[in-house]
């Protein structure tokens, strides 16, 4: 359905309405996977290797922190990036040693996060 | 004797010792007063004794005028026979009374002044007589023979009384003695018996008094470093038992009352606990519809979007601002329902109307589900707050809704008997694990329910069963897991 260049961005968001925001903010460019929760965002990054990964910390049954702990390791951090978005902005630099590569405070701005997203994805491949 | 108080023991010890001491005096001043009697008949021998000599030395100054006057017819050697003579009857009376105590020695005196009575009477004067008228005759041998025979049977009438006043005396000052040294020997003996009494009474004292205070002084710097398990033994004289008791008492309240401080401070760090994690889930309740509302609010202030679009994104800020609204009030009711501040109206009401009304306002917001309503002709009468209850009425039925994502039949019976008023709401949903079932009342308790994507503040049930027990009523429910739940709010009827 997408077209081969189209970048691939796994949104992992418990709540339905955030995970349409950053689709709609993000626009039509890219190929969105979403998951509700951390266990399905495991699953969903493994099979289809996302090139961003935009990770809540308060996910149900696997928190963010855990899911960056197993795909940090089997993901090569060039290919594909994670993005952690989290209200505890205190958590910043738990989720930047547990691999991330951004931290992004919510609530945000949706001009902001588009920009940061573009950012990410120019930065060059490994 | 252990119960008996310290102090008749202490008085019973000082009278036992005092007895002891007043025996060992008495026996001492007893011993004294018998050397002072023995030193009276040692005296009183000696007068004895110089009455005696006295009385010989006029029997010889009698008989050796008599002598000199027989021999030399001189009447100036009857000089001192006569004055001997006109001397002796008293003195022979002072003699008797000396002796008058001590029968043998009076039979003796007595004996005494008849032989020398006799002599006076049948041989000096008859003598001085024949000498006066035949010199000669009085010189013969029969006639001196006579004197001698006399004066020697006085003289040892004289020898006896006085060796008898001897032993006299020298027994009484040998019993004297004998008894002044037993009387120090027996006092000596009770002086000592009664330092070794004081002694013992001295060791009792300390080991009775000084050291269970000493282990009561021991326990109290225990007590006061913390050991509160510390206890005295209550056994010892009475006043010491008292003390151990009154310590024992002490220690148990102390120990309680810092029992009760620590079961406090363990409740305190609960509710602190409870506090800090109503926090986090407050906060991060809050913070997912206001992330919401702030997202789509930043996109239609910084996009150009057509209509369609903008009307959707302010539905779902309204929907959110909403959502956060509810929750706010759920926080609310909760906070004053737990501190029982929460008012509530008293008015009759027909719970039918309020069921009727809530199923209403259900049936259009779900297409997958079915809302099968079954009251009765009678109404439901209970007396109440209708809004209160319309919103724990609410709740039932919007949980049956969430907690059934595959739609299905929602039931809902009313009911009513003599006493209450029932009503239950039946779904077919995901229904509740029974590990989890007891916690199905309590604060934030969601079940499955996030990890699902139910939303939800896990406050509904908790509101709706303080609500109904403040009505007087209470609420049940039965759950299978996968099978769905069933629950029931039961109110006491009205009279109407």
């Amino acid at each position: 359905m997408q077209t081969g260049t189209a970048k691939t961005i796994l949104i992992c968001e418990d709540d339905e309405n955030l995970r349409q925001l950053i689709r709609v903010v993000l626009g039509d460019g890219y190929c969105f996977l979403e998951a509700g929760d951390g266990a399905a965002a495991v699953d969903l990054a493994r099979e289809h290797r996302p090139d961003l990964i935009i990770l809540d910390l308060m996910l149900p049954r696997l928190s963010g922190l855990e899911v960056l702990d197993r795909l940090r390791n089997e993901l090569p951090a060039g290919k594909t990036h994670i993005m952690v978005m989290s209200a505890w902005t205190h958590a910043e630099n738990a989720a930047l040693s547990a691999g991330a590569d951004r931290f992004v405070p919510k609530p945000f701005e949706a001009e902001e996060l588009a920009a940061v997203v573009a950012e990410v994805l120019r930065e060059p491949d490994a | 004797m252990r119960s008996r108080s310290l102090s008749t023991r202490m008085i019973v010890a000082s009278v036992v010792l005092a007895v002891l001491v007043a025996t060992g005096f008495g026996i001492l001043i007893h011993s004294v007063a018998t050397l002072d009697e023995a030193t009276d008949r040692e005296a009183h021998s000696k007068d004895v004794t110089v009455a005696t000599v006295v009385l010989e030395k006029l029997v010889i100054d009698l008989e050796t005028g008599l002598r000199g006057f027989v021999l030399s017819s001189n009447e100036r050697f009857l000089q001192p026979l006569n004055r001997a003579r006109a001397q002796l009857p008293g003195r022979l009376r002072e003699l008797e009374r000396l002796v008058s105590g001590n029968p043998a020695q009076t039979r003796r005196a007595r004996a005494l002044r008849q032989e020398i009575e006799e002599y006076i009477r049948d041989y000096s004067v008859l003598l001085v007589e024949i000498a006066r008228d035949a010199p000669a005759a009085a010189r013969t041998e029969i006639a001196v023979g006579e004197g001698k025979r006399r004066t020697d049977a006085i003289r040892a009438r004289f020898a006896e009384l006085l060796s008898a006043e001897n032993a006299v005396a020298a027994a009484s000052a040998a019993s004297a003695k004998t008894q002044s040294r037993r009387a120090i020997l027996v006092a000596i003996s009770a002086l000592l018996a009664s330092a070794l009494l004081i002694v013992l009474f001295g060791l009792y004292l300390a080991r009775s008094i000084a050291k269970p205070v000493r282990a009561a002084a021991t326990a109290s710097s225990e007590l006061a470093g913390g050991d509160l398990s510390v206890r005295l033994a209550e056994d010892g004289p009475g006043e010491l038992s008292e003390l151990s008791k009154a310590f024992n008492a002490m220690a148990v309240e102390l120990e309680r009352s810092r029992e009760d401080l620590e079961t406090q401070n363990a409740r305190l760090r609960e509710s602190e606990r409870r506090k800090s994690e109503l926090v986090t889930i407050v906060s991060h309740e809050l913070r997912t519809p206001l992330a919401s509302v702030l997202g789509f609010t930043s996109l239609l202030l910084s996009r150009d979007l057509d209509q369609g679009d903008q009307r959707r994104y302010l539905e779902i800020i309204d929907l959110q601002g909403r959502r956060l609204s509810a929750l706010l009030n759920d926080f609310l009711d909760v906070e004053l329902l737990e501190e029982g501040r929460l008012e509530f109206a008293r008015q009759l009401i027909d719970l039918s109307t309020v069921v009727g009304e809530q199923a209403q306002l259900f049936s259009g917001q779900s297409t997958r589900h079915t809302l099968d309503v079954e009251l009765p002709e009678k109404p439901l009468t209970v007396r109440g707050d209708p809004n209160r209850l319309a919103q724990v009425v609410g709740n039932l039925l919007s949980n049956a809704i969430k907690y059934s994502p595959e739609g299905g039949i929602v039931k809902v019976v009313g009911e009513r008997d003599e006493r209450f008023v029932r009503v239950s709401v039946r779904d077919e949903g995901l229904g509740i694990p029974e590990e989890l079932q007891k916690r199905v009342f309590g604060k934030f308790f969601r079940g499955e329910a996030s990890a699902s994507g139910i939303p939800g503040s896990g406050l509904g049930l908790t509101i709706a069963r303080s609500v109904v027990e403040a009505h007087g009523g209470s609420m049940s429910f039965k759950s299978a897991a996968g099978k769905g739940s069933v629950f029931s709010l039961e109110l006491p009827v009205a009279a109407d």
